[in-house]
């Protein structure tokens, strides 16, 4: 017998609460497989999910997450490896576009976007998570989401562009060092997380640039077929993982 | 103390008591409490509740294959802590239950004089 949808898609909004809330990976699927035996047990007496949490899913899922620990440990342990990955991502792309030139005021506020990126993100999932929304107004919240650290990067460079701040300047050593450095880190990602997506993600956006800087194409037909393929890769990716997770799901 | 929190220690001791019974697990829980008569506006209010009782160590976990198929179920059972908890659940509810009790029947009284 299987779930009827509308119990599985509380159970994966329920997850992706406790997920946003920053608590125990162990622990979410321990409480989301005991949920998920007592639908399979309620089903079968015929009733349905708003049995088991009543009018407000909001409520339910703050009851059960505000009896769970937060996973400092976990925490700890992936927002710096995620901080990292931001500034190599942004210093690996510097080096290949004539080299690394770094002020103190875009280092500074590349790390508040990350942060204020992180919170967002966390507060958008559980909003979603625990509210019965719309495709309109899910697909809204999320371009918000995506436009958002987009814009603050721009304000970030123009804010550069007006305010003087001392700068990190690499020389031609500094950056094929940088490279070196940033796609070993990249490579080390991927095997610490054992997920393609830090090798393939910078690849997709980095690779064109970096091959077709090699060839003779007039600057014009370069940033053409560059923008092609960056989009045509990034598309082929999520598709190639949206397909894989149909498969498993 | 608020009122939630007065029911919510209630429904533990409920919980405790039903555990100490022999192991179980959530659904058969929520039978047995609907059996005497406790029913709940929500089911699920018992699983923040044994979420704590885990906690606080009063109770254990074990997950088992059910013969039906489906996820791996989740047993309890009491732990010593649980069990001394428990005693000190029915300490505190009888003081409680017989003080009520004492004010209702005062109320009979009153009334019918």
């Amino acid at each position: 017998m299987k779930l009827s949808k509308k119990s599985q898609t509380f159970l994966e909004d329920l997850r992706l609460y406790l997920v946003a809330s920053g608590k125990d990976e162990r622990e979410i699927e321990d409480i989301v497989s005991e949920l998920e035996d007592h639908l399979y047990e309620a089903e079968k007496d015929g009733k349905d999910v708003d049995h088991l949490i009543g009018k407000s899913p909001k409520e339910y899922m703050e009851q059960i997450a505000g009896e769970m620990s937060f996973d400092k440990k976990g925490w700890l342990k992936y927002i710096p490896v995620l901080i990292l990955g931001v500034y190599a991502y942004i210093l690996l792309g510097e080096a290949i576009r004539g080299g690394v030139q770094y002020s103190l005021l875009k280092i500074a506020g590349d790390f508040f976007i990350i942060i204020i990126s992180l919170l967002l993100f966390s507060g958008v999932a559980k909003y979603i998570a625990s509210h019965r929304l719309s495709k309109f107004k899910e697909g809204m919240l999320f371009a918000l989401l995506g436009i958002m650290p987009i814009s603050l990067f721009v304000g970030v460079i123009f804010l550069d562009h007006a305010i003087d701040s001392p700068e990190i300047i690499f020389n031609q050593t500094g950056n094929i060092l940088t490279v070196v450095l940033c796609i070993g880190l990249f490579i080390g990602m991927a095997l610490w997380s054992k997920t393609w997506v830090p090798i393939i993600i910078p690849a997709i956006l980095y690779l064109p640039e970096g091959l077709l800087g090699l060839t003779d194409l007039r600057l014009e037909t370069r940033l053409i077929t560059q923008n092609i393929l960056v989009f045509s890769g990034l598309i082929i990716f999520f598709f190639i993982i949206f397909k894989k997770e149909r498969k498993e799901g | 103390m608020s009122t939630s929190q007065m029911l919510k220690g209630i429904l533990e001791g409920c919980l405790l008591s039903i555990i100490s019974k022999g192991e179980t697990y959530g659904y058969e829980m929520m039978e047995k409490l609907n059996e005497y008569g406790l029913t709940m506006v929500r089911e699920g209010s018992i699983y923040p509740v044994l979420l704590r009782l885990k906690k606080e160590g009063f109770v254990s976990t074990v997950r088992k294959q059910v013969p039906s198929g489906g996820p791996k179920r989740k047993y309890y059972r009491l732990t010593e802590k649980g069990y001394e908890e428990l005693e000190e659940f029915k300490r505190r509810w009888s003081v409680i239950s017989s003080g009520v009790n004492q004010l209702i029947e005062e109320d009979d009284t009153n009334e019918t004089v």
